[in-house]
């Protein structure tokens, strides 16, 4: 492994979205890679907010296909995620997207999606009508639009509540609403700002596998994240920022091996928790638990096995429904420490 | 224009527009007391002894209520909050992501504020004329083309107060404070220095612009005689719209620059 310093060398990291990157040289991160043209270049790109600093001299190149940013919150995902949409300008270093400089430059959004972080939307408005009013931003006649928008809440199967008001749609439908938002223009590159928070296992699923779909369909996407297993199973190429720095960039299993050497918690919001948690116990991976008002809170040494139960168990429905899961960012912590120590 | 269709509705439904249609029901609920007493006591009204026409009082409530109060309110609370609502609803960046030029977006919403506040202003302002003008005998037929100059000197000030304040809302931390003190301090408090200040306020324009005669020698009077150094209706014109440009100019290369971060 190779965790990259203040100054990474930019690399093109060779995956398609599609599964695992081929490496070569042995070595995951870093180096050895050929390089291919970045969809997002950045040079020594820092910006401060006054006294604090958001991005401390990150040079990376963002291939073409599925990349995942990893971090824990705090980390500068935000940041750099507005950076390379141009609602921030660099303080120093430059940037470029899909070849071209971003700040200052709208015409580039007609091939740039965004999904951002924030929970925020014009409330009145049904879902429909604001990806509608979205998309005729983008030059679309009225009627266009709405066929757009209508199309784009059939990808992310909000075809049901698009006539319904925003203000009454649950947290995972107000996440695949922003996310049809993004991907109602087509664009050539996706950029989604923790795109899964607060959806449901099932919702989960489908989303991760809308974003591979895309990857497939030739899109490149830019996703962030605090949670490996997210990005994992939407990709193999990440880069893992900590402090507003660029640590490593590479192959998702190395990390993986690190973190799975630590406890990993899941924070779930259900009908039936004390059920769950019964269901829990009765697997030798689940290490803790305990109850924070309607969730149950659970410690497992073995993400991948406690997600594929969870999301049989919500897909069955036999133990309640389970309306949020998610994960705080702690279990990162761990391995983003070994990192910074090299 | 698109912009424009997506602030109009937003605009037109907000509790800001509501709170702000009730205070424009304030100059009509005078309408309907001055009337009622108009009625009751069929004396008609008189100032300083001398008797006045309804198309008087409505002249006096147009410049008393709606310019000197109304309008300058309307500019600071919805000129301050075009740029700022959106960033405080954390909605901007919907906007700003978007293939269109961030002046654009303010120029939107500035045409929206405008039709809003005119849409806003023009009800009450029509239920005044006809609830005042008829007072003291006052004909309707002959007062309707000032009203028509009321009506364009009331836009010509919304025009010029929502670019100022929409410079005042981009350029500036607290904007709304700054509005209103400029609005209620800096403009009327320069009016009463002598010398070329007052040139600097959009109050000083819009008072050429009033088409009503004003009754002499009252209180009333004394004040507005204040104003008396007037300037042509013409230069007035040249004034008002040097002042929108400029402060929309500078609005929008103050959106195109600014970076808005956004609390998590």
């Amino acid at each position: 492994m190779t965790a990259v310093g203040t100054a990474p060398t930019a690399v093109g990291a060779a995956t398609d979205g599609r599964g695992a990157a081929p490496q070569s040289e042995g070595t995951p991160f870093g180096t050895g890679r050929a390089a291919r043209p970045g969809i997002v270049v950045a040079e020594h790109v820092s910006k401060w907010y006054g006294q604090v600093i958001g991005l401390n001299d990150v040079t990376v190149t963002v291939p073409a296909g599925i990349t995942g940013l990893l971090g824990p919150n705090g980390a500068g995902k935000s940041t750099f995620m507005k950076v390379i949409t141009g609602q921030l300008k660099p303080s120093k270093g430059s940037i470029t997207v899909l070849g071209e400089p971003i700040w200052g430059n709208p015409a580039l959004y007609f091939r740039i999606g965004f999904c951002p972080e924030q929970d925020a939307f014009y409330e009145r408005m049904t879902g429909l009508e604001w990806v509608a009013a979205l998309v005729r931003l983008n030059g679309s006649s009225e009627s266009e639009s709405l066929a757009i928008a209508r199309h784009a809440l059939e990808i992310v199967e909000l075809t049901d509540a698009a006539d319904k008001k925003i203000g009454a749609y649950s947290k995972g439908m107000r996440q695949r609403v922003k996310m049809a938002q993004a991907l109602a223009h087509d664009p050539d590159l996706l950029i989604l700002d923790e795109p899964l928070a607060g959806m449901d296992p099932i919702m989960r699923r489908k989303t991760i596998r809308l974003i591979k779909d895309w990857g497939r369909a030739g899109k490149s996407i830019l996703v962030s994240s605090h949670i490996l297993h997210e990005i994992e199973s939407m990709t193999a190429n990440i880069l893992l920022i900590n402090q507003g720095r660029i640590l490593a960039e590479g192959n998702v299993h190395q990390i993986r091996d690190l973190i799975d050497e630590h406890p990993h918690t899941v924070y779930i919001k259900a009908d039936q928790t004390r059920a769950l948690a019964r269901e829990f116990l009765t697997h030798d991976d689940v290490l803790s638990l305990k109850f924070e008002g309607e969730a149950v809170v659970v410690q497992t040494g073995r993400p991948d096995a406690f997600y594929a139960r969870l999301t049989s168990l919500a897909a069955s429905g036999e133990l309640g429904i389970i309306h949020e899961v998610t994960s705080p960012d702690d279990n990162l912590q761990a391995v983003f420490q070994y990192l910074v120590k090299g | 224009m698109r912009i424009f269709d997506l602030s109009l509705g937003q605009m037109l439904w907000s509790r800001r527009s509501v709170f702000l249609g009730l205070l424009l029901g304030g100059p009509i609920v005078i309408a309907v007391v001055l009337r009622i007493i108009d009625v009751l006591y069929r004396a008609g009204f008189q100032i300083n002894g001398a008797r006045t026409g309804g198309g008087t009082i409505f002249g006096l409530i147009i410049w008393i209520l709606y310019i000197r109060f109304i309008v300058p309110v309307l500019g600071v609370f919805y000129g301050t909050a075009l740029i700022a609502d959106e960033v405080e609803d954390k909605t901007i960046t919907y906007l700003f992501t978007r293939p269109i030029s961030r002046s654009a977006v303010l120029l939107g919403k500035y045409l929206a504020y405008l039709v809003c506040t005119t849409l806003l202003v023009l009800p009450s302002v029509m239920i005044v004329f006809f609830v005042v003008v008829p007072t003291g005998g006052g004909s309707i037929a002959q007062a309707f083309p000032s009203l028509l100059s009321d009506v364009g000197m009331l836009v010509a000030g919304l025009m010029a107060y929502g670019a100022v304040f929409a410079l005042v809302g981009t350029r500036l931390n607290r904007p709304l404070i700054v509005g209103l003190v400029f609005a209620f301090g800096w403009e009327p408090g320069v009016l009463f220095f002598p010398g070329y200040l007052k040139r600097a306020t959009v109050m000083y324009y819009l008072q050429a612009l009033v088409s009503h005669e004003m009754p002499q020698d009252s209180a009333v009077a004394m004040i507005l005689q204040v104003f008396r150094e007037v300037p042509a209706v013409s230069t007035s014109l040249a004034g008002l719209a040097v002042i929108t440009g400029l402060s929309l100019w500078s609005a929008a290369r103050a959106v195109e620059q600014r970076e808005y971060v956004l609390e998590q």
